[in-house]
């Protein structure tokens, strides 16, 4: 019915066209499937919600060098400025910017050394009673700091903070579910209790593995080096952008104001090398399949051209135009399902490659057969318009130069 | 005869303009997008001082107790203690050595005209300017003397010297950085590099620094690092003091051995400096271990060409190797339709010799175009890196290396393609197409 058998023993007799088309396919299956896999694992993470308000943050940083005054006093002077400027949501001191790549973390467990207890990864900011509304996080159980809970401070260690604010994903894995509020949990040899769950927040290291479980300290300790979180209205962001620099400088002016970024820029440039490879592995897999796409397409040409005859005698026979086409379709699809096949393998032993090598997580199995069917697709799409032209050869043409 | 076959080929190609174009797009395609990969990872990967890198060392001390693990292939940790960076530099050996880490200051000149900026700098010892072949258009490197004695003198880059000297001499003259004074002993060149090999802690593609000081300054002034001070052990830390008699660490340290036999006493001189400090109580561990390695090496353990990249050029070459198996197709193509006319000149006496290098003489040319047009190709895409990412600016460029490399690869990927066809059409028999002329 679908002149399989004609088919095959043509295909012995030309051989070189027929390993060609199958290489070019497993190639490009095995290239895309993993590609497309490496786009999608980008795209999840660059969607994925990071719990901050990030067009209505942004951060500066103060590099003060001036030495007659004190620098926690002059963040709260600052701070109380800041916020006073129309627009403005709220402002916080803090030690690290969320999201930035640059920032603090450190081990938390439950009880304190040396005895066993459940560990976890905290990425902590120090912010006062504002970090909660200036972060924009969602409070999900328990409360804010109060003003007294506050420490304003140089030594952590022997005055430091008795609370702390922790992330959903902290909790959990933490604490049995629904539960933790009001527990304690010991960072860096103090035990903090936390008085708040709040909703995803992410770490100033979106990308790391563990980026969820974060924290927020009540604890000031301004430094010559220091970051300011301000949220404003969204609409009014730009505007307060351009002014903050004077009006810090207004206030005390032997610092400087580096660093005015958007949260959502702090973001872009952590990500930029990330967005890069993406694009650069888009562009690849378009060009990839047009390529394929194309040499499908000049393939059959050629393999018409060199028949021309034959097919005009097979029309002159009485073969119906539809079986013409029909007999190219099938033709390549059987070339591209050996070929699909091959690539599909292709692609899993290189996704297994690539995970072995680096630290790419597993090839899903979907990918492969997604993109082996696309591919079919394509050739047939790629093989139609030949095939069309095959069919409209005229049987005359098979008469006339023998 | 080379020359005829060029001239052949080129009326070949005239003949059928389009196949042609498409052997030409579909190689230019391929070596574009694999010489974009290519250069971005050459760049990234390549010697950064050739002629010295094999003689600068960066020294590692296992300074960990028993027991404890650090998250590096060696566990040892990438950088020193100051403790451990000053003893090393004291030491009584003679190599040329230097402790380095980067900071940063509000500079300016104490006046309201210039409006202070915040400068990165490197804390540094007056050997840095001599292991790194920095050059002076003004002045000189500080003295051992200066360093020793009248620590407050700085080096500046050529950029900074323009902003606020306007680039003329200003050795001698005074620049505040933060709220101290300090005495301007000389003015280097701007430092252009694709990769920060002296830091590759802070970035290895980052900006250098614009200020050089004296490493004596941190103790005085309190300086912090800017870079990662990583710690392994359990210690209080209330202030800059416990910092710098921890066991935390945060300095870096290069150190030029010009021969094997120096790196091997500079590897005896480690290792007994290790015994001493055993003896006083640190490194309690029963295998005592130091790593020294060279420039090259030392960016290759810290992986400065990332993991994307090599995927990146991998995946390209096999998309290049797609092109190729599409060329041969169209190569199989052209050259069998021709099968009449080689018939034709076997039989006036061509030997299969000459059959075959007139076919691969049209290849190369088809294979030299592509080269030429994929250099092209490859210029847009670095270019488009470049503008959708500055972190790369300096990296997506193409050097004379890689310029010359591209039609070479060119070249290769079409005679790959064009060896089969080539040899098919040799084979023709005359007498097979003299028959139905």
């Amino acid at each position: 019915m679908l002149d399989i058998k004609p088919i095959l023993s043509a295909l012995r007799r030309s051989k070189a066209g027929a390993v060609l088309l199958f290489l070019q396919v497993a190639l490009t299956t095995a290239i895309v499937s993993n590609a497309a896999f490496m786009i999608n694992d980008n795209l999840t993470y660059l969607n994925e919600d990071t719990g901050y308000p990030q067009q209505e943050i942004f951060s500066f940083t103060v590099m003060t060098f001036g030495k007659d005054i004190d620098l926690s006093q002059q963040a709260e002077v600052d701070e109380a400025m800041i916020r006073n400027i129309p627009g403005v949501i709220n402002a916080s001191l803090s030690q690290a910017v969320p999201l930035s790549g640059g920032g603090s973390s450190t081990s938390v467990r439950l009880k304190p050394l040396p005895q066993p207890s459940k560990e976890a990864r905290l990425a902590y900011f120090y912010g006062d009673e504002n970090a909660l509304e200036t972060f924009g996080v969602k409070l999900i159980a328990g409360r804010n700091f109060r003003p007294e809970e506050v420490m304003i401070t140089d030594n952590f260690h022997d005055n430091g903070p008795n609370t702390i604010i922790i992330s959903n994903m902290l909790a959990e894995s933490l604490f049995d579910e629904g539960t933790g509020l009001g527990e304690s949990i010991r960072v860096n040899g103090r035990a903090l209790e936390v008085i708040g769950i709040v909703d995803v927040m992410e770490s100033a290291w979106p990308r790391a593995e563990d980026s969820g479980t974060t924290g927020i300290i009540p604890f000031i300790n301004a430094q010559n080096y220091q970051h300011f979180l301000v949220r404003t209205e969204a609409n009014e962001r730009a505007t307060i952008m351009k002014l903050i620099e004077e009006k810090m400088l207004q206030a005390y002016n032997k610092r400087v104001i580096i660093n005015v970024d958007g949260l959502d820029e702090s973001k872009d440039s952590y990500d930029a090398t990330d967005v890069l490879m993406m694009r650069m592995l888009m562009v690849l897999v378009v060009i990839l399949v047009l390529v394929t796409a194309l040499g499908i397409f000049g393939l059959t040409q050629f393999n018409i051209s060199k028949r021309t005859k034959q097919i005009g005698t097979r029309r002159a026979l009485g073969a119906r135009k539809s079986a013409i086409v029909r007999y190219f379709l099938v033709e390549n699809a059987i070339v591209c399902a050996v070929g699909l096949v091959l690539g599909s393998v292709a692609a899993i032993f290189l996704g297994r490659a690539l995970m072995q090598t680096y630290s790419i997580d597993a090839l899903e199995i979907q990918y492969v057969v997604v993109t082996a069917l696309f591919m079919l697709a394509v050739s047939l799409l790629a093989v139609v318009v030949p095939a069309v032209r095959a069919a409209n050869i005229s049987p005359s043409i098979a008469t006339r130069s023998i | 005869m080379l020359l005829h076959y060029i001239d052949l080929s080129w009326r070949s190609i005239r003949n059928t303009p389009v196949i042609s174009f498409l052997m030409v797009f579909a190689i230019a395609i391929g070596i574009g997008i694999t010489m974009t990969s290519l250069s971005v990872y050459h760049m990234m990967s390549m010697d950064p001082i050739p002629h010295k890198s094999g003689k600068i060392h960066y020294p590692q001390l296992q300074i960990m107790d028993e027991g404890s693990e650090w998250h590096s292939s060696d566990n040892m940790p990438s950088q020193l203690t100051y403790r451990d960076a000053t003893n090393l530099y004291n030491a009584d050996i003679d190599v040329l050595s230097t402790p380095s880490f980067r900071s940063g200051f509000s500079v300016h000149l104490n006046s309201i005209d210039v409006k202070p900026r915040m400068e990165p700098a490197r804390l540094v010892n007056k050997e840095f300017f001599d292991i790194f072949e920095r050059t002076f258009i003004y002045g000189q490197a500080w003295t051992r003397d200066d360093q020793k004695n009248r620590p407050y003198v700085v080096v500046l880059s050529k950029e900074i010297n323009d902003r606020f000297f306007n680039g003329e001499n200003s050795v001698g003259k005074e620049i505040f950085l933060d709220n101290k004074s300090y005495r301007i002993v000389g003015v280097t060149q701007d430092w252009e590099h694709h990769v920060k090999y002296y830091d590759l802690n802070n970035g290895s593609f980052n900006s250098p620094e614009s200020l050089y000081i004296p490493f004596a300054i941190a103790p005085l002034e309190e300086i912090g690092s800017w870079g990662n001070i990583n710690g392994w052990k359990q210690q209080v830390m209330r202030g800059y003091q416990d910092l710098l008699s921890s066991e935390s660490v945060w300095t870096q340290f290069w150190v030029q051995l010009n021969t094997e036999k120096e790196k091997e006493a500079y590897g005896q001189f480690l290792m007994a400096y290790m015994e001493d400090q055993k003896e006083q109580g640190r490194f309690q561990r029963d295998q005592l271990q130091y790593g020294l390695r060279n420039v090259n090496e030392w960016m290759e353990y810290n992986e400065v060409v990332s993991e994307d990249n090599r995927i990146l050029v991998a995946l390209s070459f096999m998309f290049l190797m797609v092109c190729v198996a599409n060329i041969l197709g169209l190569l199989l193509a052209k050259f069998l339709k021709r099968a009449p006319e080689v018939g034709v000149r076997r039989a006036l006496g061509a030997s299969k010799r000459h059959i075959f290098l007139q076919h691969i003489v049209e290849v190369s040319v088809i294979g030299i175009a592509g080269g030429m047009l994929g250099i092209i190709i490859a210029q847009l895409g670095l270019w488009g890196i470049r503008t959708t990412n500055g972190y790369y600016a300096d990296l997506a460029t193409m050097d004379w290396s890689m310029l010359l490399a591209a039609p070479v690869i060119s070249l290769l990927a079409s005679f790959i393609a064009g060896l089969y066809p080539a040899w098919l059409v040799c084979k023709t028999q005359p007498a097979i197409y003299l028959k139905s002329q």
